[in-house]
């Protein structure tokens, strides 16, 4: 059942993908024509119009390009880019890779801080600990990414100096080393890192803290502690586990957001992610550029969402035994 | 509490190792500073400029935009070329032209190699030629090779080629933008635009592409040690994507940079710095008003011209881009080139005449849709309140261009705001509303078609100020304001720079002419 | 630590939360009363704050605060408009799937697949298609933003069913709309508030990105709208500006959400027995 749904859910996806770009008026060629704010005008003859047309497939009836849209898709062909003149996969592999680096790292540190905060909180809940990290988790998390995003490079990049204010790497791409590239992709990484990481710690934070404490109020906890197990075994384990299963569910959803969620970012660092791609390639009408970094962040959110069906599934002991059972 | 301590001071650790990261070359480079080390003074010339990505410089697969272009121009040559006076001998050094215009013949040097070392002779010429005729469409430029007939080797220098019909702008629309391939690299490809390999880069120009990353925006040219026209002066050209081009020159991550239209204020704060020479370029560049001339009300040029009355272009361009723009030639064509014509009708800025003009005309109820771009939404505004003061309702729609081009192209509008590029050169006048194309006047396009059959520079001037004195009487466009342009350089580092006449090939304004990096 | 911090903080919290939004609401109610002059007056363009202009003015000469003003209500009243719509139409659609069993599959499977398709990007094509104005805003996030309440509601409906006072009004031959709007409904309010709350901010945050990413309607003055502008403007990184034009809407913003989350924070709790006391 869950597996039928899913398939439908990609259909219209796909679907989707492939119609909506087509709905919006312009087509590919509209930009090639030139754009008025960079340079002259480029009038296409109707001849030289449809001779490209041809060129890039557009001729054909909408549903025969739809039928050879599926049938490509099905082969793992997303075609040729319009405006960028190369592969598709390759122009999304080409971004894919920062965005998965940056969102990656901010994924990674965002959640274990989150779980440990969270953690700290629930534990010593009440206590002035609890109380200075949900303040300051709330200060620090409530500002919206491109806002905080500008404030960083207006406070580090300007001011103090002491990052760069956008881009991945070095002017000239040289490096004397791979360490050395390695450490100046890091340090290009941090900002926007550190963005990042502020505005998704507070969910992840809340989810746990709150989490946790549902679990430490249950009867069995309360029972663990009757029987005089040491506190900390008791946290570790038996609240943490149970804890956490929000936690993870929570994580795999916001996995599928991965490539998605960064766009204002990478606009105020010129950070040549897949948000930015999706902002240009829009504005190029580039179809082909579309369909694939469409299908690229669908697929990656339901395969998240399946997982998170699955681990929850398997995490949760009510659902485990039950599963077992059937 | 020790904890807390603990903790604050990994995280500054943490920070303080981030920032360790930092590699030296960030830091700005001191060229000028201790000669001491003896290493210091072979340093290679790098100049830096801030990019974008626009493509693989093939001269089929970079993106259809003027740095694209450009891009490509570091690596390949044309026939002709142009510095800051005009049209100049690059792969030709001297050519002639039939007393009807329609027969070009061309020396070719003979001391040119691409940068793989063959020599480049007039066998490449014609191939270039017929192979851009052959794959016109993915040549994704404005150059015009369709009135072109034929091209063909007439001696060891020289090449013929020969035109349907005279074509005044052949130089610099044909001549001086079609680059010449290598035929030995090029003569087997099929599909130009796929054609991607490190030998689709290998030209005669000065430059060669040493990298290019499509991410990062990055393109870094060498300098060609055997250049026929001397090896550069510069080592070293490199693009760089910058999130912020004003704090990057501040900064000295990138060594010149330019800046237009609203950006004035830019070059006002850093010109107070006084590191950094300006140099203010042309304008060839407008921002106009299209009226919907194949519908009423402005199908009317009365009506046109009461709009042209209701407008305070003075105040736009004030308000808007602070004094970084000119009020814009009601002929188009932009001021700062021989085609300009100074004498043209005017029209005082006067609400309260436009307005009882409207009320007369009963045109104060019908609701009229403004369409422009986001880019524009400030000046749509102003227009937008000075149509209101004169009694006419305005709806003012914002789309993205592609959008705003298809509606304008659909006839789907009343009065559009857009602007474009390409005003030094009058091929521009073929559809003045570009890109609505919904002005129709039989004179006007008798006018035009005489101007592009005019080989001779003095008639052919006449015409274009006949054209333009037509377009300020009709006003098919409003044309409101020409941006102003400057290059803001380091120039201890270069100080070669130079705005091209009429702009790079058929009209790049930038100031990223090649020959700004060779010995002159 | 001790109960009567946490209850105090707890209290202080909701004080505080509302205060915030309280201000900030009567800021845009008044509006165009408290606004020195009209948005579309133009002044000399980037004074820095002044006598006559509290924030000075921006880079075609409109009165900052006028602006900010403006933008308060725009950004306020799209935002409590598309969260009321959107969990209204959750809510109602969660009670009737939650009761009807039939009913509530369909639904609940419309629900799977506008939760699986992501927002934000699609949200991002409309906009940079329609050049959303407020209508269109409102529309967007109505219907992007009721599964969410939806899933919610109906799960806790599926569990009122199964307590007994449910059972005991049938019994006693209550109609069904009438079990449903006087009984089981009540129970929901706590977490349809705190779902509103989060549907408040989520909306707060998309509008100001999209505005920001320069995909809204730019005429339109809004929070969003300021810092886009801000940002744009060539010389926000090497001048002084940013202070006066790009951290009051910012600030705003984030107010907002801080008040919000506030409110919401201590909503949940009560919501959350187990989160109350140890």
């Amino acid at each position: 059942m869950q597996i039928v749904q899913y398939l439908i859910t990609m259909i219209i996806v796909l679907s989707l993908n492939f119609f909506l770009p087509r709905m919006i008026p312009g087509d590919p060629l509209t930009v090639l024509e030139g754009d008025p704010s960079t340079d002259m005008p480029m009038l296409l003859t109707e001849e030289a119009r449809a001779k490209l047309l041809t060129y890039y497939g557009l001729d054909k009836p909408l549903l025969a390009q739809y039928k050879d849209y599926l049938l490509k898709m099905a082969q793992g062909d997303l075609g040729w880019s319009i405006y960028y003149n190369v592969p598709v996969t390759s122009l999304l592999w080409g971004r894919l890779k920062w965005t998965l680096l940056l969102m990656g790292i901010a994924t990674a540190v965002y959640t274990a801080l989150g779980i440990l905060l969270g953690t700290v909180s629930a534990w010593y809940r009440g206590s002035k600990t609890d109380l200075g990290l949900l303040g300051g988790v709330f200060a620090l998390g409530s500002w919206p990414s491109f806002f905080l995003a500008m404030l960083l490079i207006i406070a580090f990049s300007v001011k103090l100096d002491l990052f760069p204010i956008g881009g991945v790497g070095n002017a000239t791409g040289e490096y004397s080393s791979a360490l050395g590239r390695t450490l100046d992709v890091t340090y290009h990484l941090f900002l926007p890192c550190v963005a990042l990481v502020l505005s998704h710690l507070p969910s992840v934070y809340l989810v746990m803290r709150n989490s946790l404490l549902s679990v430490l109020g249950q009867d069995y906890i309360r029972t663990a502690k009757a029987k005089g197990l040491r506190e900390r075994f008791i946290l570790w384990r038996h609240a943490l586990p149970n804890g956490l299963l929000p936690v993870i569910t929570m994580i795999a959803m916001h996995f599928g957001l991965l490539i998605t969620g960064t766009i204002s970012v990478e606009v105020v660092f010129s950070y040549p992610g897949m948000g930015t791609l999706l902002h240009e390639a829009f504005r190029a009408r580039d179809y082909p550029v579309l369909q694939g970094a469409f299908l690229l962040i669908m697929i990656t959110v339901l395969f998240f969402n399946l997982l998170a069906e699955f681990l929850y599934a398997r995490l949760d002991p009510r659902t485990r035994r039950r599963w077992t059972n059937a | 509490m020790t904890r807390r301590i603990l903790l604050i001071s990994l995280i500054l650790l943490a920070i303080f190792a981030i920032t360790a990261c930092r590699p030296e070359s960030v830091a700005p480079p001191t060229t000028q500073g201790a000669p001491a080390e003896p290493t210091q003074t072979s340093e290679p010339l790098t100049i830096k400029y801030p990019g974008d990505d626009w493509g693989y410089p093939s001269p089929f697969a970079f993106y259809p935009r003027g740095p694209g272009y450009t891009r490509m121009s570091f690596l390949f040559d044309t026939l002709v070329w142009k510095d800051e006076e005009g049209i100049i001998p690059w792969l030709a050094e001297d050519w002639q032209v039939s007393d009807d215009g329609t027969a070009w013949t061309f020396a070719i040097r003979s001391d040119v190699k691409f940068q793989d070392g063959e020599p480049l002779t007039v066998e490449d010429v014609v191939f270039s030629y017929a192979f851009f005729k052959e794959h016109m469409t993915a040549f994704k430029w404005n150059a015009s090779l369709e009135k072109v007939k034929g091209v063909e080797a007439v001696s060891e220098n020289g090449v013929a080629i020969t035109l349907k019909e005279p074509f005044a702008g052949f130089l610099n629309d044909t001549a001086g933008s079609i680059p010449i391939l290598p035929k030995h690299i090029w003569e087997d490809v099929e599909d130009p635009a796929k054609f991607a390999e490190p030998e689709a880069v290998i030209g005669s120009g000065p430059f060669t592409l040493t990298d290019y990353n499509r991410e990062e925006g990055r393109y870094v040219y060498e300098a060609n040690e055997d250049y026929f026209k001397g090896r550069p002066i510069i080592d070293r050209l490199v693009f760089v994507k910058v999130s912020d081009e004003a704090l990057a020159l501040e900064t000295g991550t990138v060594d010149a940079a330019s800046f237009w239209g609203k950006e004035i204020d830019v070059v006002k704060e850093l010109r107070s710095d006084g590191t950094f020479e300006v140099l203010e370029g042309p304008s060839f560049w407008v921002l106009q008003l299209v009226f919907n001339t194949a519908n009423p009300p402005f199908d009317k040029a009365n009506v046109r011209q009461a709009v042209a009355q209701a407008i305070d272009r003075q105040n736009i361009v004030e308000q808007v881009t602070h004094g970084g723009a000119i009020v814009a030639n009601l002929g188009i064509i932009s001021p700062h080139t021989d085609w300009y014509n100074p004498n043209l009708p005017t029209y005082k800025h006067d609400t309260a005449e436009a307005k009882t003009f409207f009320e007369e005309q009963g045109l104060t109820t019908k609701p009229l849709t403004l369409i422009t771009t986001a880019n524009f939404a400030r000046e749509a505004e102003m227009v937008k309140q000075d149509l209101e003061a004169v009694g006419l309702a305005i709806q003012l729609k914002t789309g993205d261009r592609t959008t705003v081009d298809t509606l304008l192209r659909e006839g789907n509008f009343d009065l559009a705001i857009n602007g474009h590029g390409g005003i030094a050169n009058p091929s521009i006048l073929d559809t003045p509303d570009w890109p609505a194309a919904t002005y129709k006047n039989e004179m006007y396009d008798t006018l035009f078609a005489q101007q592009a059959q005019a080989v001779d520079q003095e008639k052919r001037r006449e015409l274009v100020w006949q054209l333009q004195e037509l377009l300020a009487e009709e006003l098919p466009i409003l044309p409101l304001y020409h941006p102003r342009m400057w290059l803001l350089y380091d120039g201890s580092k270069l100080d070669t720079w130079f705005y091209t006449a009429g702009g790079m090939s058929v009209g790049i304004p930038i100031p990223l002419n090649k020959l700004a990096f060779l010995p002159r | 630590m001790d109960e009567r911090l946490a209850a105090l903080f707890r209290s202080k919290t909701v004080a505080l939360g509302l205060t915030i939004l309280g201000t900030l609401g009567l800021l845009a109610l008044l509006g165009p009363l408290a606004a020195p002059y009209e948005p579309q007056q133009t002044f000399e363009p980037m004074l820095p704050p002044n006598r006559r202009h509290p924030l000075g003015t921006n880079d075609v000469g409109h009165d900052l605060w006028t602006e900010l003003l403006y933008g308060a209500r725009f950004s306020l009243s799209i935002a409590l408009l598309a969260s009321i719509l959107s969990t209204g139409l959750g809510i109602m659609l969660g009670l009737i799937a939650g009761y009807y069993e039939r009913v509530g599959y369909a639904v609940m499977r419309l629900v799977d697949i506008f939760l699986a398709i992501p927002r934000f990007p699609l949200i991002i094509l409309m906009a940079a298609f329609l050049r959303p104005g407020a209508t269109t805003l409102v529309l967007f996030f109505t219907v992007f933003g009721w599964p969410r309440a939806t899933r919610l509601i109906r799960s806790r409906v599926l569990g009122e069913r199964e307590k007994g006072y449910v059972e005991a009004a049938r019994v006693i031959g209550a109609k069904s709309p009438r079990i449903l709007f006087r009984h089981i409904w009540p129970s929901t309010i706590p977490i349809a508030l705190v779902r509103f709350i989060l549907e408040f901010q989520h909306v707060i945050l998309a509008e100001s990105g999209l505005s920001f990413l320069g995909l809204g309607d730019p005429t339109i003055k809004s929070w969003g709208n300021m810092l886009h502008y801000a940002f744009s403007y060539p010389t926000i990184f090497i001048s002084d500006v940013w202070v006066h034009w790009m951290l009051p809407p910012g600030a705003c913003i984030t107010l907002v959400i801080i008040a919000l989350t506030l409110v919401g924070f201590a909503l949940e709790t009560q919501v959350n027995p187990t989160l109350r006391a140890r």
